[in-house]
């Protein structure tokens, strides 16, 4: 039996486009480290999760979000 | 061609308010040009924030986001401004998205209202 999909937080969140400089948003699809959360878990869409890695990699550089939580700290 | 931008600056937290207009006003003056005078079109000072990894030694910094329009051949000028200048210790230029003109940056269909949201009939 296959699983029924799960539906997409952002599209259900009625936001369009994932902003990189909303780090609280983005957290939520980040694991404790700070991984970035695969589609297949947080069952966000094609679409939403491309701007998903978008967005977490530019707010990583605005040091927004770490690269790895706890790490030298 | 004109297109909008966005710049987040972080500039070292041990400048004054007012260095920070200053440099903002210098660098924003790189992308003045007779057909756009007035290029910055929102101007946000977030102020300072800790950092989430400490960079150049810094665990503070104080962010600025600015939202401009230019030609992208300007852009080139002012990184060089930026990198040079040891205050900024990290900035981030993107194309907003958000304004920009229809199927420049991506290709999307211009229909995209919320067809896939509401198909739940049946059990």
């Amino acid at each position: 039996m296959r699983r029924p999909r799960k539906s997409c937080p952002v599209c259900e969140s009625g936001v369009r486009v994932l902003d990189y400089k909303d780090e609280r948003t983005l957290s939520r699809f980040l694991t404790e480290r700070g991984k970035i959360i695969p589609a297949r878990l947080s069952g966000m869409c094609a679409r939403h999760q491309r701007q998903l890695g978008r967005a977490i990699k530019r707010a990583r550089h605005l040091a927004l979000v770490p690269f790895i939580r706890g790490y030298g700290r | 061609m004109i297109r909008p931008y966005e710049l987040v600056y972080i500039f070292e937290s041990a400048l004054e308010e007012a260095q920070i207009n200053e440099r903002l006003d210098k660098f924003h003056s790189l992308l003045k040009t007779p057909e756009s005078p007035e290029p910055v079109t929102s101007l946000a000072h977030w102020g300072k924030r800790t950092l989430s990894y400490p960079i150049k030694g810094k665990e503070v910094g104080y962010y600025v986001v600015a939202q401009f329009e230019s030609q992208p051949e300007s852009l080139g000028e002012l990184e060089r401004a930026l990198k040079l200048d040891e205050s900024v210790l990290r900035y981030l230029i993107v194309l907003n998205e958000d304004l920009a003109p229809v199927g420049a940056a991506e290709g999307e269909g211009s229909s995209e209202a919320g067809t896939e949201e509401k198909k739940e009939e049946g059990e």
